[in-house]
């Protein structure tokens, strides 16, 4: 939600999600994510934070309400604005022979249907995503030798290869190391101050959102936080969207 | 030594072995190439499948050919479209998600034996040879067998070269295809039919038991030592034929080998010597 002065670049209106006509797995979700800004979504397992994350890539339909992206009903060509980064980015089991600049072309693919090769301008966007993600060294190396902090960095080169207004985030450094992910977040920060990519960053760790995230989204199911960080009172809110009494330590505040 | 090299060059003389080697370079580059993507794909028993949907397709155009004068000569036509119309059901089956892929080559792969094995047990008069069938006859191939592989070979090379980025893409990941636009399931199709034209290619050259190792080998052995999508899918054509090279010299040079086993075992070695390269170099 935060600022309604700014420009609405994710809405959604009332939307429930069914699966199999009977789990349901969000109901009467409604919020706006504004140009720009930094949101952490939050809830506990099962909470249906990728659910929400599918319905807004246009992966998951709604069974009920709408969601508008750019002011606009889902359409291939607005989703091409939005870059996503999944927690589990490719599969490993075949030692895919593909090395780090192949894979983060792939990002241009959307663009460059039309030939059967890439352009220059896909060749530069790869190099100038690679410098972004500081992965520059890493360009021929292949997917499968890159550890999980790479990896993910290299799939976040491929989204930002792709121009996009949005980048979204599932559980990004889940088996990543505490360096790694501190510098992960580090990238992901500096996207969204120097380019003004608008992002959404799926995560458990409520350390990092109440950092970073200028708006925080708290769900279980159904919406129970929509606002700025700062207004965020986390044992208030956490206790009642995970049902369980919780009183959340600050760094330096324990024994 | 001297003996040895002067057999070669004399059968190298023979048109019958000039012949085996064009096809089976053909069918080596052509088997290879596709065999990448069906190894990454997680297929890599799609051959066997398919091999065995013509081994029934086939023996129903010869049996159509004993009962019908006029359509004798057609059978590797008829299994032809057999094996495609196999192939096209095998990639629906994988794709309406009720089947997983290795399920769904089972299936057709039992279908096409138990179809091959009916109709053979009871048409057995019109002429089958069985063994050509099973292993392969290499010796006995015609020039139409090699312009048939050459066609199929260069539109296989076209399309791979024209949906280079659709077909990586989908082979990779394809949620994140779709998501960019790909449409997928055309891509899958694609392949699958190219595969079953393959097979066909390939059955004179090492017969249905082994296709599968033309349609494995070569993408298996290039996976070890490459870094790149593009380095394997030019590497693997070079070590296919390779195999096929080797394996026919060796059949040379030991008449009584069967060219099918050769070619297989070569291909086999290659496999081997690609994996003690990556040792190698994961240990330097």
């Amino acid at each position: 939600m935060s600022s309604s002065l700014k420009e609405p670049i994710v809405e959604l209106n009332d939307v429930g999600v069914k699966y199999l006509g009977a789990v349901q797995a969000l109901e009467h979700i409604t919020l706006k994510i504004t140009k720009g800004d930094f949101v952490g979504l939050v809830g506990p397992n099962g909470a249906g934070k990728s659910t929400l994350l599918s319905v807004i890539l246009g992966v998951v339909k709604p069974s009920t309400g709408y969601v508008r992206l750019f002011g606009e009903p889902i359409s291939s060509k607005n989703l091409r604005k939005i870059g996503f980064v999944p927690q589990t980015p490719y599969s490993k089991e075949t030692n895919f022979p593909m090395t780090v600049n192949e894979t983060v072309l792939m990002g241009r693919v959307p663009y460059s249907l039309k030939w059967p090769w890439f352009t220059s301008l896909d060749h530069r966007k790869v190099e100038d995503a690679l410098k972004r993600l500081g992965i520059e060294e890493l360009r021929n190396r292949k997917i499968g030798e890159l550890s999980g902090g790479q990896t993910h960095r290299v799939f976040t080169a491929k989204a930002l290869a792709g121009d996009p207004e949005v980048l979204i985030f599932d559980e990004p450094t889940s088996g990543v190391d505490t360096e790694a992910t501190k510098e992960f977040y580090t990238v992901l920060e500096k996207l969204n101050q120097e380019l003004g990519i608008t992002t959404i960053l799926s995560t458990h760790d409520l350390g990092v959102v109440t950092q970073l995230a200028k708006t925080i989204i708290c769900i279980n199911r159904t919406l129970y936080f929509d606002d700025l960080t700062t207004r965020f009172d986390a044992s208030t809110i956490l206790s009642e969207a995970y049902d369980y009494p919780i009183d959340l330590i600050k760094h330096g505040d324990h024994p | 030594m001297e003996t040895t090299l002067n057999t070669i060059l004399t059968y190298l003389s023979y048109g019958f072995i000039q012949r085996a080697f064009i096809i089976g370079i053909l069918t080596a580059l052509l088997s290879s190439i596709l065999s990448v993507y069906f190894v990454l794909k997680r297929l890599s028993l799609i051959g066997d499948g398919l091999a065995h949907t013509a081994y029934g397709g086939i023996a129903i155009g010869l049996a159509v050919g004993g009962l019908f004068p006029s359509l004798a000569g057609n059978a590797y036509v008829i299994g032809g479209a057999i094996v495609v119309a196999g192939s096209i059901l095998i990639t629906k089956a994988i794709r309406s998600a009720k089947f997983s892929g290795d399920a769904a080559v089972a299936i057709f792969m039992t279908l096409g034996l138990a179809t091959g094995v009916f109709v053979t047990s009871v048409t057995l008069q019109y002429g089958f040879d069985l063994d050509a069938l099973l292993f392969g006859s290499i010796l006995l191939v015609t020039w139409n067998q090699i312009y048939s592989a050459a066609l199929i070979l260069v539109v296989t090379v076209v399309l791979i070269t024209v949906f280079y980025k659709e077909l990586l893409y989908t082979v990779f990941e394809e949620v994140q295809a779709r998501a960019a636009g790909i449409v997928t399931w055309k891509f899958d199709y694609l392949l699958s039919i190219l595969a079953g034209l393959a097979v066909v290619v390939a059955i004179p050259i090492v017969g249905v038991l082994l296709i599968s190792a033309l349609l494995v080998l070569p993408a298996l052995a290039s996976i070890q030592i490459t870094q790149s999508f593009k380095q394997t899918i030019l590497l693997s054509p070079v070590l296919g034929s390779a195999s096929v090279i080797l394996g026919l010299f060796f059949s040379i040079i030991e008449p009584n080998a069967a060219p099918g086993g050769t070619i297989v075992l070569s291909g086999l070695a290659i496999l081997l010597l690609a994996i003690v390269a990556k040792k190698i170099k994961g240990s330097a």
